[in-house]
């Protein structure tokens, strides 16, 4: 429905105007949400989500664009999947209730806009949905470019952005302050022009 | 036993403000060696190695660490571990002989016996890496270092992170390059507790 929504929109607008929304579909598996923790005040501890779904689009000559991401909550990855003769691995107890709570929401959102400076996108400003809890997030723009893809010469974008949030603002309390409130989520990403 | 035996030697050395080389064994659950590449100029890839083991051995007074890290090359991940209907995943490709070569070297370690303190803490550790048979120098920065007991269970550990970089052309490591980048980030976040 909103595609259809969309395309109409973009049908009535005029040819030139038409022609500088580029819709993009991010590549699955050149993209990754990546966070860190701290760790009871040692270390740094990384993680990172194995599966996400998302488009995106730019308007160059508007300088700006849209994100709308989805990423499985269960495929969170920290390098502790094996429990051996433990109760429960880490990556078990971040899906758990007392973390990720995958059962019941399996899925974690992010709607943002993207803002231009410069030669490309360098903010992201949008919403995280995470644990049925809706919150402002901020993105830095690291790195942002458009172009062919060398091999394939299919136009993409690509780039590395990051952010923070405090977990327990999404009711995400176990642990803390020994494991960190705050999140710092960098993501790589890559993404194909429809 | 062997606690007792420690602490009476601190009681002994205290006064003349002497400690003791303590030695730590890395907790595997909260040690990981992270990477990360460009990847066609687009974006960053990062990996990360699952499986390692290792020892240090710290001694204040002297001012040094000695380091051995073994990391299991086959454990490498990157969050591409399905081929799907490919011939195959990210990381089974990483495995193979065009990159980390897990068969014929399923281990990498990283020895080091010169560290550089401020005061006592460790900030850099210049070791050698081994890596597809190949031993070449790899410094570290260690950018966060904490000594303490463990909040819950009172055992004194040792944790914090540390970064480098390195070229994999000199490993012998060339596929791809240069649209996968040469140039290799390194990040180590660990534990180890006092042995």
């Amino acid at each position: 429905m909103r595609k259809v929504f969309l395309g109409a929109l973009v049908a009535v607008m005029p040819l030139a105007a038409a022609a500088q929304v580029e819709s993009y579909t991010i590549d699955p598996i050149h993209s990754f949400v990546n966070f860190t923790i701290d760790h009871l005040g040692f270390t740094t501890l990384h993680g990172r989500f194995d599966k996400s779904t998302g488009k995106a689009t730019v308007d160059r000559a508007g300088r700006k664009g849209t994100v709308d991401l989805v990423i499985e909550a269960a495929s969170v990855s920290t390098g502790d999947n094996d429990k051996g003769s433990r109760p429960r691995s880490r990556d078990e107890h971040l899906r758990s209730a007392d973390f990720f709570n995958v059962a019941e929401f399996p899925r974690i959102s992010f709607k943002g806009n993207v803002k231009f400076s410069g030669d490309g996108a360098n903010e992201v400003e949008g919403q995280v949905t995470l644990l049925g809890v809706t919150k402002p997030v901020v993105f830095k723009m690291d790195r942002w470019k458009c172009g062919a893809h060398p091999f394939s010469k299919k136009e993409m974008c690509g780039g590395t952005a990051s952010g923070k949030i405090k977990r327990t603002e999404f009711g995400m309390k176990y642990g803390v302050p020994a494991i960190g409130d705050e999140i710092t989520l960098t993501m790589g990403f890559e993404a194909y022009k429809d | 036993m062997r606690k007792i035996l420690i602490g009476s030697m601190l009681a002994a050395a205290a006064p003349m403000g002497v400690a003791a080389p303590e030695s730590y064994t890395l907790d595997p659950h909260h040690t990981f060696v992270h990477f990360g590449v460009d990847h066609n100029g687009f974006s960053t890839i990062w990996g990360r190695f699952d499986r390692s083991s290792g020892k240090f051995t710290f001694d204040r007074q002297a001012g040094s660490v000695v380091l051995e890290v073994i990391v299991e090359t086959a454990s490498v991940t990157t969050g591409d571990s399905a081929r799907g209907n490919r011939p195959r995943s990210r990381d089974e490709h990483l495995r193979s002989p065009d990159f980390f070569n897990a068969t014929e070297f399923p281990r990498m370690t990283y020895k080091s016996r010169n560290a550089k303190l401020n005061g006592d803490v460790p900030v850099e550790i210049q070791g050698e890496l081994t890596l597809l048979g190949v031993t070449r120098p790899v410094t570290l920065a260690v950018d966060r270092w904490k000594c303490a007991p463990h909040p819950v269970t009172r055992r004194p550990i040792c944790g914090g992170n540390a970064i480098g970089g390195l070229k994999r052309s000199e490993f012998g490591m060339k596929w791809g390059i240069p649209a996968t980048g040469d140039d290799v980030m390194i990040r180590v976040t660990f534990e180890a507790l006092k042995d």
